[in-house]
């Protein structure tokens, strides 16, 4: 991973020093209103998404028993893996000034609505739309594993919802909230596609648009450096502000298999199933909006199209690279994490606290290397050096992948790998067994879900994904997204709801299905752990 | 009088029908034993209200509460764990019990404090929980049961994870409750010496239903 | 102290380039085959469309040339000309097709394309002779609103109109950063509005939808009832008209007069098939590509062919004044421009 940094940094000081005239560090004229507007936008998007975003996981850990929760719930967890592109394609389908909505309401005889789609109601709609569904995914584990007695506590003592909320569910998740926060405060401050796409004039362009005009539009590299530099430092400090607030987390008794399901006066009832049904109804408008656009496009014209197949080889290669290469990093640090983390255990050694620290800080740092500028690097790199450009437009496109998905990956694995600590560190200890063995013997089966989580994870992402992909992009080198945004580019509507819907279908298809796959062998292997113990 | 007749219940999708039948009276302690599995959970559950039985009748003092809500019965429950809010301390606790608002002053805070004084936590009472031991901890529950002055008193395995010695002392604390205060105890465990050590009277749970046992 | 940071990153960075290089020597057969020569050509896409000229042209001059021709599409036109700075020495273009005179001098500028040596006596443009040696005009037309008749009965017919319309009326231009209609907007409302541009851009702005990146984009969102106009050709309703048999759409004539938009190719100096690529540059002004051009992107051919422009073209409102600020002068101003643009847009 150090080697990840070291190269980024020669790559981008190599750049700085090769170009001694050409390149002036500057920010702009419009920096400090783009900073400003980044910053609201950043604001709200994160503040409406843990609002809607707790309030849905709230009705969800109450309601525990409805027809299809399994499936609404798999699908919020499939949100943060959802193409861009195409949910935005979907939302404008939808809430458009032509949209869905709009003519039902025209039909209605309403008087059918402003178009708000573009500009910062668009951007912070699509936002909560992607981000809303990763919080109440997080806190409803969180307010599940709520133990039962607690539950039956407070309602045999009377206390309100609001009450309840304050004495039970709000502390429970204390300790995940500001780490979510920052998380969801980083991506929408470095959004990139859902800017681009609906973001209505240069008043809402977040820095990492900036970035790409700077580079794409004004062909000035020293701005985009300069630009690229601020924001990754203006990300650190928050980094770090935020690992200051991060309490401790209290570990909390795993999820009880037992939906308790209580019974509840019908008023509260009733506002968690409009809660659940409101946003369902939201979430899933748009992917039946592709859906739907998708299934009148020509498949077999799309399937004769070589562009597509190329695309969709190349998109299905990459992020199958991109999968194993993230598994690799991820359980490497995870090994050098439970290293340290017992070297921390045995004797309060002074090196392994500030190396844990740093194994911390960075995993979630990649959130604010802009992949433009990571592509950027790559892509002066490659024009110094020489060499196929499409073997760089490769290694630039995985490193971004790689990047973009390990602080997903850790920050699954690490309460795995306390879990794992927690049960088996004396044991371990007493026979000595230390990383690649010990790993072999206990985290490996002991995490497998996990693993199976990130895989799935890495994979969509990485097919979904149009970041350094627009720097690259070219006749012989396309992927799905980039198709995607070129045909809705040149107004192919047709054939980009046909993509969109591929795309769609390969990403739910990996994600929901592929850990369920693995299922049934998980099971076989957890009753076999079961027998041993 | 805690009476219970012919209380039925099913769990859906399951073959099991219980219908507990059973009595107990203000300053007894009756006691619960069986397999785990067997029903001791869902019992204390429909007293307490976080289950609704099929039919049967649930009163106290002849007074019908079968059809009213876990916090208008006159049942206060005592878990094994996760008893207490473990970020807040010893006094916000019990004070809960009769006011949801918890306020930090007043008549209820002053009661609040006399109570935990009367369990022996008088040093304790602005401590935050979960610094607690686990004896303390449960002191502090039974602290907000004596304090909501409901009439029965629901133990899920309270003490089974205490040292012998403090769940001696728990068991006296119990004790002297009933009695003094003129409540009906339910105690569930699978201990038979706490049975024997406190009981007033005790039922089997087998196969649904209650079969009462001599002490 | 930060020199000799510099001068070691320098140092490392030779050192990794060497490194690579070596690694790619090994890793990458040498991919220069030796078959038909191929011309490259950078172009926007809608130009290289299916149902845009390049199949044909590619047609065309593939049947006389012995050669490869490949039209590679980029969002926008500028786009094409960033793509050729970005890839430096290593760009395979040969031509960069699609700039207009508003831009080229910017891209004169960058030092990277060479003269086409074409005989341009043939070129009837409404600006009259052309002398420019290295930028070589196709085609032209005139920037101007389109709208559906359906939705709109009373177009507006000046800027002033369309500045006193609703705000609920809702337009859909181009970034001038990066398309040609886009920066073909601004310098019309400049030289309409000199000074007091900045002011119309103000009036103008809450009616503004969306700023796109590229042509396609707009019109697309246009087709899709997300906005009442779109900033698009005199010449587009040709094209709903001809190809579709839709009357339906117009573009709005304007009192002050419409900005002329002149497209222009070029040869790129660091091309291997410059002979070729001269030939294609005269090609563009034959007959065959000329006849093409009208029918498939739409705008007024170049010169005046045999066949003579289109059937139905006849229709379209040929502005009397057509307003073009000379392309020294954009340039001059066109950076300052722009971050006015921004400036107002983005408040």
């Amino acid at each position: 991973m150090a080697a990840v940094f070291v190269l980024l940094a020669a790559t981008l000081l190599y750049q700085l020093a090769s170009h001694p005239d050409s390149l002036t560090l500057s920010l702009g004229p419009r920096f400090a209103r783009t900073l400003y507007w980044t910053t609201v936008q950043a604001t709200i998007s994160t503040a409406l998404s843990i609002l809607v975003g707790t309030l849905l996981a709230w009705a969800l850990s109450y309601r525990t028993r409805f027809a299809g929760r399994g499936v609404y719930i798999a699908l919020l967890s499939s949100a943060m893996v959802l193409p861009t592109l195409v949910i935005a394609l979907g939302i404008v389908t939808v809430l458009g000034r032509s949209g869905w909505i709009n003519e039902a309401l025209q039909w209605l005889e309403f008087s059918p609505f402003e178009p708000f789609i573009f500009g910062l109601s668009g951007i912070v709609l699509a936002h909560v739309y992607f981000n809303a569904s990763y919080v109440a995914r997080t806190l409803l584990g969180r307010f599940e594993s709520i133990p039962v007695e607690q539950r039956k506590l407070t309602r045999s003592l009377g206390l309100n919802a609001w009450q309840r909320f304050k004495m039970i569910e709000l502390p429970s998740v204390s300790g995940t909230l500001p780490g979510v926060s920052i998380t969801i405060f980083l991506l929408c401050f470095t959004s990139f596609s859902i800017v681009l796409m609906l973001g209505g004039s240069p008043k809402y362009n977040t820095l990492e648009v900036s970035i790409y005009e700077a580079i794409k539009l004004d062909f000035d590299l020293g701005r985009a450096l300069g630009l690229a530099l601020t924001q990754l430092s203006i990300c650190a400090v928050l980094i770090i502000l935020a690992s200051r607030l991060r309490k401790d987390n209290r570990l909390i008794s795993a999820p009880t298999a037992n939906r308790y399901q209580l019974k509840d006066p019908v008023m509260l009832t009733g506002i968690q199933y409009i809660v659940i049904v409101l946003f369902g109804l939201i979430f899933l408008l748009p992917l039946t909006a592709v859906v739907i656009d998708g299934m009148s496009a020509s498949f077999i014209k799309l399937a004769g199209d070589k562009n597509f197949l190329l695309a969709l080889s190349t998109s299905l290669v990459i992020a199958l690279l991109s999968t194993v290469l993230v598994l690799f990093s991820s359980v490497l640090i995870a090994i050098a994490y439970a290293t340290l983390a017992t070297q921390q255990r045995l004797a309060n050694n002074r090196i392994s606290q500030p190396l844990l620290k740093l194994l911390r800080f960075s995993s979630t740092l990649y959130l604010a290397v802009p992949s433009l500028v990571l592509g950027l690097g790559f892509f002066l790199l490659a024009r110094g050096v020489g060499g196929a450009q499409i073997l760089w437009a490769v290694i630039a496109l995985l490193t971004s992948n790689v990047l973009m998905v390990l602080p997903f990956a850790i920050a699954a694995l690490a309460p795995a790998m306390v879990k794992c600590a927690n049960r088996y560190d004396k044991l371990a200890f007493s026979l000595g067994l230390k990383r690649w063995n010990r790993w072999r013997l206990i985290e490996s089966s002991l995490v497998k879900p996990e693993l199976i989580y990130i895989a799935s994870l890495a994979f969509c992402l990485s097919l979904g994904d149009l970041g350094v992909i627009a720097l690259f992009g070219n006749q012989d080198f396309i992927t799905l997204p980039w198709l995607l945004f070129q045909k809705m580019g040149s107004y192919r509507t047709d054939e980009a709801a046909g993509i969109a819907l591929i795309m769609l279908a390969i990403t739910l298809a990996v994600f929901l299905l592929l850990p369920r796959l693995f299922a049934g062998k998980l099971i076989k292997t957890e009753k076999a752990h079961h027998a041993k113990a | 009088m805690l009476r219970l007749e012919n209380v039925r219940f099913r769990y859906s999708g399951s073959d099991t029908t219980y219908d507990f039948s059973m009595q107990v009276a203000a300053g007894e302690i009756t006691c619960i034993s069986g397999r785990s599995g067997s029903g001791k959970s869902t019992l204390l559950d429909l007293i307490a209200g976080f289950l609704k039985p099929v039919d049967g009748s649930l009163t106290w003092r002849d007074i019908n509460f079968t059809q009213l809500p876990p916090d208008k019965r006159p049942v206060t429950t005592v878990f094994q764990q996760h008893n207490l809010f473990e970020h807040r301390d010893a006094i916000d606790n019990v004070v809960v019990g009769i006011n949801p608002k918890i306020p930090k002053k007043g008549r209820d805070a002053e009661l609040a404090e006399s109570v935990l004084a009367s369990v022996g936590l008088q040093d304790f009472i602005h401590t935050r929980v979960n610094l607690l031991s686990g004896g303390q901890q449960q002191r502090v529950a039974i602290a907000r049961a004596i304090l909501r002055d409901s009439g029965v008193i629901l133990l899920d395995e309270p003490f089974s994870a205490l040292d012998q010695q403090t769940r001696a002392d728990m068991l006296h604390l119990v004790r002297t409750l009933a009695t003094e205060k003129a409540r009906a105890v339910i105690m569930v465990t699978h201990d038979l010496r706490d049975c024997e050590a406190i009981a007033d009277s005790h039922y089997e749970i087998e196969h649904g239903q209650l079969h009462k046992r001599v002490v | 102290m930060f020199n000799s940071t510099l001068t070691n990153a320098s140092r490392f960075g030779r050192a990794v380039k060497q490194a690579i290089a070596l690694g790619l020597a090994f890793a990458v057969p040498a991919t220069a085959v030796a078959a038909d020569k191929t011309l490259t050509i950078y172009t926007y896409d809608a130009f290289a469309a299916d149902w845009g000229p390049a199949p044909g042209i590619e047609k065309a001059f593939e049947e006389t040339c012995e050669c490869d021709v490949q039209f590679i599409a980029t969002d926008s036109s500028i786009g094409a000309l960033r793509k050729v700075q970005l890839e430096g020495d290593q760009t395979k273009a040969d031509i960069v097709l699609g700039l207009d005179t508003n831009i080229a001098e910017a891209a004169r500028e960058t030092g990277l394309f060479i003269e086409h040596n074409a005989d341009s006596s043939g070129l009837t443009l409404p600006t009259g002779e052309w002398t420019d040696n290295t930028f070589l005009p196709f085609d032209y037309s005139y920037f101007a609103f389109v709208y559906n008749k359906e939705n709109v009965a009373e177009p507006p017919t000046s800027f002033e109109a369309l500045m006193a319309m609703p705000d609920d009326f809702k337009i859909v231009i181009q970034d001038p950063r990066s398309s040609t209609p886009g920066l073909g907007l601004l310098l019309w409302v400049q030289e309409v509005y000199g000074d007091k541009a900045m002011d119309v851009w103000k009036r103008l702005a809450p009616k503004i939808v969306t700023v796109t990146k590229g042509w396609s984009d707009a019109y697309g969102l246009f087709l899709k009832d997300e906005a009442d106009m779109v900033l698009s050709y005199t010449t587009s309703p040709a094209y709903h008209d001809i190809a579709e048999d839709d009357q339906r759409f117009a573009s709005a004539a304007f009192d002050e007069g419409h900005y002329l938009q002149i497209e222009v190719a070029a040869i790129v100096g660091s091309t291997k098939n410059k002979q070729l690529a001269q030939e294609f540059m005269q090609f563009m002004l034959s007959d065959t590509v000329q006849d093409i051009i009208p029918t498939t992107n739409w705008v007024y051919p170049a010169t005046t062919t045999e066949k003579g422009i289109p059937k139905g073209f006849e229709k379209l409102h040929l502005p009397e004044t057509s307003l073009l600020i000379d392309g020294v002068e954009v340039e001059k101003n066109r950076a300052r421009w722009i971050d006015q643009w921004v400036e107002t847009l983005g408040q």
